[in-house]
């Protein structure tokens, strides 16, 4: 796996696409760090507030010798942030200080997850294809807005209703997940 | 719309990537999340993981909407 603090000195120095380059190794394993949060926090909230702190701190870390560094430092934010904001919406914070040193302890291990892979995307392409007019349509908005716009835009724009766009978003998602699993790969969630 | 189409749209609002911003500049919270109960933020949570996951596989730099969402707030404050 590799050591993702190879972007640390392009990112200190402000490169956004060394940043982008990070983010793309570090994304998975840090969602994945607030699960635990899921029904008290908006992890999506949380997570894009925490990356954007991370980014402002960046220039200020040093490694220390061991990988990874600039991550095991967004997995603290991030779990500050989540548990700041969920004890503000009155729950008792779900993830104890062991729990944070696991984390740590199973990065340092394993290393932050790879970009997707050539064939993995082969794979989503084709299955991409095979999904009908109009779950390929919504997919494809959210896709191409990269989280920019809200989906009533989106929606309004390709003449859906909000409700019928998000619908067929999530029929796309599962459609292409199943076309996935039955290409063989295995997927992180089930989907609900 | 049945009760249950309602709450799978709240769900699959939840899931995307978009989020508001406070007055402070901040990242807001999505609406749709505060209308859902825990397990439909649970299923939010399972489909935003998938639908990055995917998101990331598609885009040629493996970047979800997550990450191009943060990248373009870096780069334009």
């Amino acid at each position: 796996m590799p050591d993702l603090d190879l972007h640390l000195p392009a990112i200190a120095q402000a490169d956004a696409d060394a940043f982008g380059r990070w983010l793309a190794g570090a994304e998975t394993p840090l969602r994945a760090s607030l699960r635990r949060f899921a029904a008290q926090v908006d992890v999506e909230a949380v997570l894009q507030e925490a990356l954007l702190r991370v980014w402002q701190v960046a220039p200020r870390v040093k490694p220390d010798g061991r990988p990874d560094a600039l991550l095991r430092l967004a997995f603290r934010v991030a779990r500050n942030l989540a548990v700041d904001e969920a004890r503000r919406a009155g729950f008792h914070a779900p993830v104890a200080e062991e729990d944070l040193t696991r984390l740590l302890e199973a990065l340092a291990r394993d290393g932050a997850s790879e970009a997707p892979d050539p064939l993995l995307r082969a794979l989503i392409l084709r299955c991409r294809e095979k999904l009908r007019r109009q779950p390929r349509a919504a997919l494809d908005a959210r896709l191409h807005a990269g989280g920019s716009e809200p989906d009533a835009g989106l929606a309004a724009a390709l003449g859906m209703k909000l409700n019928t766009f998000l619908q067929n978003v999530g029929r796309a998602r599962k459609a292409l997940a199943e076309c996935l699993r039955r290409g063989g790969v295995a997927l992180p969630e089930q989907v609900p | 719309m049945t009760a249950r189409d309602a709450r799978e749209a709240l769900v699959e609002a939840a899931a995307g990537a978009y989020r508001p911003r406070r007055p402070d500049g901040a990242v807001g919270t999505s609406p749709a999340w505060h209308d859902l109960d825990a397990a439909g933020r649970e299923e939010a949570f399972a489909a935003a993981t998938l639908s990055r996951r995917l998101e990331a596989a598609l885009e040629p730099e493996g970047l979800s909407s997550t990450a191009r969402s943060v990248l373009r707030r870096l780069r334009r404050p």
